[in-house]
């Protein structure tokens, strides 16, 4: 593991830089996230992104005013986890939604809740990331 | 008398020294408070925007939308965006 590494995988995340080496995470795992996510949005043509943290009270509200922060929302997939509230929604744009269907997303978050429940944070988010690009497919 | 009360201290301190109930773990078990920053992961950081402006005027509807099924009689998300929710 080398310095530019970390500096790489600290790259992709909006916000504080600590709030990521403070994470849930090891730098390992922070490291196939990274990957995952670039490889979905080279493969799909879609923005896939990942928020992990508290949502406001009607949880698909608050994470449907997130997913619009993200530019050219329509072609946005946000998947966001409350591990608190233990819930999860995935946030599919209009566009992406064509190339999603909403079963799609279901059965993945289907899938990444039961990774949850056992409480594999990362693997969860990696197979639902795994998962919803390949229900996409290539652009 | 000597050498098992030693075992037994030898014993007790690796299991003492082993649990620091104090220390946090990093990682993340059900049922245990989560309480790490807000973190959100975009392989390029530079696509979030602030909130845009009066975007829900678009999507005001005099009636509400009917519920939308498809095929095999799940129900679709009314609205411009998909997607699921789930919970564990």
């Amino acid at each position: 593991m080398t310095a530019g590494e970390l500096g790489h995988a600290a790259d992709t995340v909006v916000g504080e830089p600590n709030a990521v080496a403070d994470g849930p995470f090891s730098t390992r795992q922070l490291l196939r996230l990274d990957e995952a996510l670039r490889s979905a949005d080279l493969q799909t043509g879609l923005t896939f992104s990942v928020y992990i943290g508290e949502l406001d009270a009607p949880t698909r509200e608050s994470a449907e005013k997130l997913h619009k922060q993200i530019e050219d929302a329509d072609h946005a997939v946000l998947i966001a986890v409350s591990p608190n509230q233990r819930k999860l929604e995935i946030v599919t744009g209009n566009e992406a939604r064509k190339r999603i269907s909403d079963r799609d997303a279901k059965l993945a978050g289907l899938s990444m809740a039961a990774a949850f429940a056992g409480g594999d944070l990362a693997g969860g988010i990696l197979s639902g990331i795994d998962q919803l690009a390949s229900h996409a497919g290539r652009h | 008398m000597v050498i098992p009360a030693a075992i037994i201290t030898v014993v007790a301190s690796l299991v003492f020294a082993g649990s620091d109930r104090t220390r946090r773990t990093k990682r993340y078990r059900p049922g245990r408070p989560y309480d790490f920053q807000p973190i959100w992961f975009l392989a390029s950081p530079e696509q979030v925007n602030g909130v845009p402006a009066a975007a829900d005027d678009h999507h005001q509807r005099a009636i509400a939308a009917p519920v939308l099924e498809d095929s095999t009689g799940h129900r679709v998300l009314p609205g411009p965006v998909g997607g699921a929710s789930d919970s564990w």
